[in-house]
């Protein structure tokens, strides 16, 4: 018995330590097996995780690609805010002008008066549709004096521009046509505050028309060619259809050969620009004659003094428009380093008629072709050094700051310009069945009426300084004196000369 | 003097504005938009094109080639995406140029042979060496515990094609009861745990991450995958049934009309039909159209039990509308 227990007693422990290890390897073999599982599982929904990570990333870098862009101090558009799309294809730009003048006229001179003057206010809007439509609108408030908002709808401008190619774009709606080189800048671009005769009376202001352009041979070289409604000169076009219904015709190619170049040549520029119309003027028995010169449609112009309050020419109020008017501007630009210069000609062929001596307003006319022109060259010195560039707005360099920033940038500006009427405007009076040489001056195609305000030519020098705070806010100060010259053989005094001081702060965003 | 001048003139502004249009002439540039899986086939191709297209004309002949998700890249033709020519993963995404984007006529379809599908494919089941959870067939996918790799069928023409087969698969199975094949469906789609966009993202998820115990992947992929991208990692599975893929292709016709490319896209195109074109879309793992080549490369492709869209769902149609459209039952099952 005592064996029996003893050999069961021993199997009994010889079994358990068997056994033991044997439970013991089983239960780490299955642990094993479980955790292996366990960390095969973890691996995966780590490795999903992961992997929806990546894909959220993936599809994040792609919404980026397609979410719109908002905007701000684009070059292209000096400035403004907007908001465009990821590729660029589409974009909107908010932006405005803003010219507060201040004028002062140190001499009397007729029609002048000094004091505050909001210049321009003008909100655009522009932008591009589908990578080619360019589109712009500016209405204008303030004290345009090119023509009344009444007749011009306020509107600065309101055009559609299609870049089809570089040599290939369509320009329509209202704008200003490409004639004169200054013109063509934007306003908050000019060197002076107020543009040179060229621009205020000899090219067109704006237009409603339609314009074929393009940059050829490398960008080196433009063109345009442009049917338009037709406005007098320095004009700017009416809303609506011409009292007339001519239309005008202009070109205009300008060559910048030395573009891109490291050369000190790179910044030259040089064109020509003509205009044609065969435009005739209504008889104006009962308009009264505007201060401006304007009388409305005559189809002819008066012209501007540099202080802008008032002409120093315009046309007998019995005196219109009769056939072709062909104006032709060669024009150039100089820029190197901080330097500028700008310079135009201009010539304008009208054909006008005048009553016949003693005759009706309605009755027999004469008609005789009169030659005006004008030319200026402006120069400026960008003090601080920045780089001079056409139709670009000065960027300082260091931009003005009271907390420790720099002074802005600062430029001096000259200008010399000179108008020079057709001798014949003042000479040539109706007389018996045609235009002839008259002493008597009652019936003269130019507005005789007035002794000492009627002048042949206009001599004008300026100097100022242009003080750029910043990229979108200026202040300029010019002074410009005038002298004039009276017809041979007007009578009374000649107008004396007019000196002016103009100071703008003008905001460009 | 005057009259020489004028020629001078004359000839100056003839040659001025022609010479770039003559030196374009030359130089050409196509676009492929293409789906995703397709990137060494085409790139294969196109310089096989190349070269005949200079050989033959002249002309030196620049083809670019965007992949994507079909569906994904039909949207971003028809948005601009100025494709000369689409060679994308089913009809549906070619129908939608016509029907949307009014960019080709009604009949692509039958401008070229095989409904413009010079190759097919089709569907097989990707999984790792040694098939740890031994998926045999499409009913083992969706067991507990099987980690499905597909790619979105919202914006993957793989992964329709795809879904379609698994579906075709249970309805066989099911007796046509769509409700028990809607639930086999509900099934499979529980089980993957990550959606990809295209058939390539897809693979990357299974192949270089590491996800999941199968890819429902496109023949030409798996084949890819297993011979190149993973040697020795994977094993092709052919289920019992599965799905005709073909894959279309059409010129673009307004855009190539737009850049001038109109008889060089479809020679490009025609050059698929070709011995050589053939060749490649068989090298590629493509099965080829065309009978001589087909046969060459019979012993590369097995055998399997393939239903055709057209006549087992109706045609991609109204394949599209009940299963991926909006509420269709991709949507009905991948919400649940």
């Amino acid at each position: 018995m005592q064996f029996k227990f003893t050999k069961f007693a021993t199997a009994l422990i010889v079994s358990g330590i068997v056994s033991l290890p044997l439970i013991a390897h089983a239960n780490d073999s299955s642990e094993l097996e479980e955790l292996r599982a366990l960390v095969q599982q973890l691996d995966q929904k780590i490795k999903v995780l992961d992997r929806k990570n990546e894909l959220a990333e993936e599809a994040a870098a792609i919404r980026k690609q397609e979410t719109p862009v908002i905007t701000s101090n684009q070059d292209k558009y000096n400035s403004g805010f907007g908001i465009q799309s990821a590729d660029g294809q589409n974009k909107i730009q908010f932006g405005g002008l803003v010219q507060l003048d201040n004028r002062q006229y140190p001499s009397a001179n007729e029609g002048n008066t000094s004091g505050f003057d909001v210049r321009r206010i003008r909100p655009i809007v522009q932008g591009t549709l589908d990578g080619i439509y360019d589109f712009k609108f500016a209405p204008e408030y303030g004290d345009n004096k090119v023509a009344s908002s009444s007749t011009n709808g306020g509107i600065a401008d309101a055009f559609v521009n299609a870049r089809f190619k570089p040599w290939l774009q369509v320009q329509a709606g209202k704008f200003a046509p490409d004639v004169g080189l200054e013109r063509l800048e934007s306003s908050n671009f000019n060197k002076f505050i107020e543009l040179s005769t060229i621009s205020n009376n000899f090219v067109p202001n704006r237009d409603i028309g339609v314009s074929l352009h393009g940059d050829i041979i490398n960008n080196k070289l433009y063109y345009a060619v442009g049917l338009y409604q037709g406005v007098v000169d320095g004009g700017d076009s009416i809303t609506s259809q011409s009292y007339n219904g001519n239309n005008e015709y202009s070109a205009r190619v300008f060559a910048t050969p030395f573009k891109g170049d490291d050369s000190v040549l790179a910044g030259l520029g040089f064109g020509i620009a003509a205009t044609h119309d065969n435009g005739t003027g209504s008889d104006i028995a009962s308009t009264s004659y505007a201060s401006t010169g304007f009388v409305a449609n005559s189809g002819l112009p008066g012209y501007k003094t540099p202080g802008q309050e008032s002409t120093f020419f315009a046309y007998n109020a019995t005196t219109s428009a009769s056939g072709n008017r062909n104006r032709v501007t060669p024009q150039a630009y100089f820029y190197y380093g901080p330097f500028g210069v700008i310079a135009e000609y201009a010539r304008v062929s009208q054909n006008v008629s005048g009553v016949l001596d003693g005759g009706s307003l309605t009755g027999a006319r004469s008609s005789a072709d009169l030659h005006n022109n004008a030319w200026e060259i402006t120069g400026s010195w960008l003090l601080t050094g920045e780089n001079a560039t056409h139709n670009k707005p000065v960027s300082p360099n260091s931009p003005f700051s009271t907390n420790g920033g720099g002074w802005g940038a600062w430029e001096l500006v000259a200008r010399f310009q000179e108008t020079n009427i057709d001798q014949n405007a003042y000479a040539y009076a109706a007389k018996g069945t045609s235009l002839t040489t008259s002493s008597v001056n009652t019936t003269t195609l130019a507005n005789s009426s007035t002794a000492g305000i009627e002048a042949q030519s206009a001599k004008t020098w300026g100097l100022g300084v242009n003080w750029y705070l910043s990229k979108n806010l200026k202040l300029a100060t010019n002074y410009e004196v005038t002298s004039f010259n009276s017809f041979a053989g007007q009578t009374g005094t000649t107008r004396p000369d007019e000196k002016f001081i103009d100071s703008r702060l003008q905001l460009a965003f | 003097m005057k009259k020489s001048l004028l020629a001078i003139a004359l000839l100056t502004a003839a040659f001025g504005t022609s010479a770039p249009l003559t030196a374009s002439a030359k130089d050409i540039s196509l676009l492929n938009v293409s789906y995703d899986p397709t990137r060494e086939l085409y790139q294969d191709f196109n310089a096989a094109f190349s070269k005949f297209w200079l050989s033959k004309t002249g002309d030196k002949v620049t083809i670019k080639a965007s992949h994507g998700g079909s569906g994904k890249q039909a949207r971003a033709i028809i948005d601009g995406l100025d494709a000369d020519v689409a060679t994308l993963a089913l009809a549906y995404d070619v129908d939608q140029l016509q029907e949307k984007g009014k960019l080709i006529p009604k009949d692509w379809q039958t401008r070229l042979p095989h409904n413009s599908s010079p190759y097919t494919s089709t569907i097989v089941l990707l999984v790792r060496k040694g098939n740890p959870k031994n998926i045999k067939d499409w009913d083992d996918l969706i067991k507990p515990g099987v980690s499905v790799i597909t790619p979105n069928p919202k914006t993957s023409g793989g992964a329709r094609w795809n879904y379609l087969a698994a579906w075709a698969y249970a309805q066989k199975h099911d007796g046509n009861d769509e409700a028990k094949t809607k639930e086999f469906i509900g099934k499979l789609f529980k089980n993957v745990p990550v959606l990809d966009t295209g058939a390539r993202g897809s693979t990357t998820t299974f192949v270089e991450r590491g996800i999941g115990d199968v890819l429902l992947a496109w023949e030409n992929e798996a084949f890819l995958a297993q011979k190149e991208l993973g040697v020795g990692k994977f094993e092709i599975v052919v289920p019992s049934l599965s799905i005709l893929a073909e894959p279309p292709v059409t010129v673009v016709d307004k855009f190539a009309k737009k850049h001038g490319t109109e008889v060089v896209a479809k020679a490009y195109l025609d050059y698929l039909y070709t011995e050589e074109g053939q060749e490649i879309a068989a090298k590629n793992y493509y099965r080829p159209t065309l009978a001589s080549v087909a046969k060459k490369y019979e012993s590369q492709f097995p055998k399997v039990n393939l239903v055709k869209i057209d006549e087992d769902f109706g045609g991609w149609q109204t394949a599209q509308k009940k299963h991926f459209a909006d509420g269709g039952t991709f949507d009905q099952i991948y919400q649940k």
